[in-house]
């Protein structure tokens, strides 16, 4: 599992899978994050043992989350007022984009998600097998999804084959890869958690390539604590449906 | 007249010269002053002579004038609040716009790698703001 960030032309992420030390440094990892400072530091030396380029935006914590950005983030972003997991990625992406992205990836600030699985998500973006790798929880193991969040997560799909006609394994998984291409062609404009459903929709219209990678999500009490409930749920309905009205 | 008739035309009257006095000026846009004149002409009316609504309900179907304007202050309340929430909706984006740029603008760079940064390990300078590009 360990791998260079420089030097060795090829390392491995985990078993089987490789990147190249140059398409690490094309990927730009995108992390939004609100009031984790418990959690952020580590997932972000997690992640900087293999991709050097991280962007992680603050949406305005007021848990000195920013003190933890500071000192350990790659690249520090921070968001005045709370706009929202959607504009927080949003304001990621655009700035990753600027300074030059090949790819886009993103990533939970809570610790869910596993750096093995990212890294088989941009290499398949990399060979250009793909121009977007959703993580699936659905297709690996299962076995530690919580019985409610399961059945929420699939009431989720279940309306995303209605509303957008696109069939997705797991619609609000956090961790996706994006190539430079399809991160410009797919604009957030869903400030709050709807920018799942919206990313789901501008995929379904734009005719980009897409691949469901299945990946482990680490329930921790932690993570849970932080998930949508069925309240969330239906929030989130009412700002997607609103959206779509409302161009 | 009563009391509350001679409070209503007054408050209504007050109104309408306010009104017109902006339209005057100008502060208000020429269709705007005439729908608001044209709602406060009507209260106006509807104020000295309060079986006008009666009359102009049952034309349309309604029994009682009261009625009446209960349902079109409803519509309008409706209105007001789809408007607001629209304008509500758009602020809410605007911020985000000049939130995003404020942060990429003033982005801290903390490049362990690079050779720039020599041993110091945090450095804070505004990033390239992609106009070089």
């Amino acid at each position: 599992m360990s791998f260079a960030p420089t030097g060795s032309e090829i390392a491995p992420a985990s078993g089987d899978v490789r990147i190249s030390a140059e398409v690490a440094r094309g990927t730009w990892v995108v992390i939004p994050v609100y009031n984790e400072a418990r959690a952020v530091g580590a997932v972000i030396r997690g992640l900087r043992e293999h991709f050097p380029n991280i962007v992680c935006v603050d949406d305005g914590s007021s848990d000195g989350t920013w003190d933890v950005l500071r000192a350990e983030a790659p690249h520090a972003l921070r968001h005045l007022v709370n706009r929202g997991q959607g504009a927080a990625l949003q304001t990621g992406t655009t700035y990753a984009l600027r300074q030059g992205a090949e790819r886009i990836a993103h990533f939970d600030a809570d610790g869910q998600h596993r750096v093995e699985d990212l890294a088989r998500m941009v290499s398949l973006v990399a060979s250009g097998a793909c121009d977007i790798a959703l993580g699936d929880r659905f297709s690996g193991d299962t076995s530690g999804i919580p019985a409610g969040r399961r059945l929420l997560l699939r009431a989720a799909v279940l309306f995303h084959r209605v509303s957008s006609g696109i069939q997705l394994n797991d619609v609000h998984n956090g961790l996706r890869v994006l190539s430079r291409t399809a991160a410009e062609r797919i604009e957030l404009t869903a400030d709050r958690m709807a920018h799942a459903s919206e990313i789901v929709d501008l995929i379904a219209r734009s005719g980009l390539r897409v691949s469901q990678v299945p990946v482990t999500i680490r329930y921790t009490e932690y993570s849970k604590a932080k998930g949508q409930n069925w309240t969330g749920g239906f929030r989130i309905i009412f700002h997607y449906l609103v959206g779509k009205v409302l161009r | 007249m009563t009391v509350f008739q001679i409070f209503l035309l007054s408050a209504l009257s007050l109104g309408a010269i306010a009104v017109a006095t902006l339209a005057a000026r100008r502060a208000i846009g020429r269709a705007a002053s005439a729908f608001i004149l044209l709602v406060l002409g009507g209260g106006i009316a509807f104020a000295i002579k309060p079986d006008l609504t009666t009359a102009i309900a049952h034309r349309l179907g309604i029994n009682r004038g009261t009625d009446l304007l209960l349902y079109i202050l409803v519509l309008a309340v409706v209105y007001g609040f789809i408007v607001i929430y629209l304008k509500l909706r758009r602020v809410r984006r605007e911020l985000t716009v000049l939130v995003r740029e404020i942060a990429v603008r003033e982005a801290v760079r903390n490049d362990r790698n690079s050779a720039r940064s020599g041993g110091e390990s945090t450095t804070r300078e505004p990033a390239s703001s992609g106009r070089h590009e």
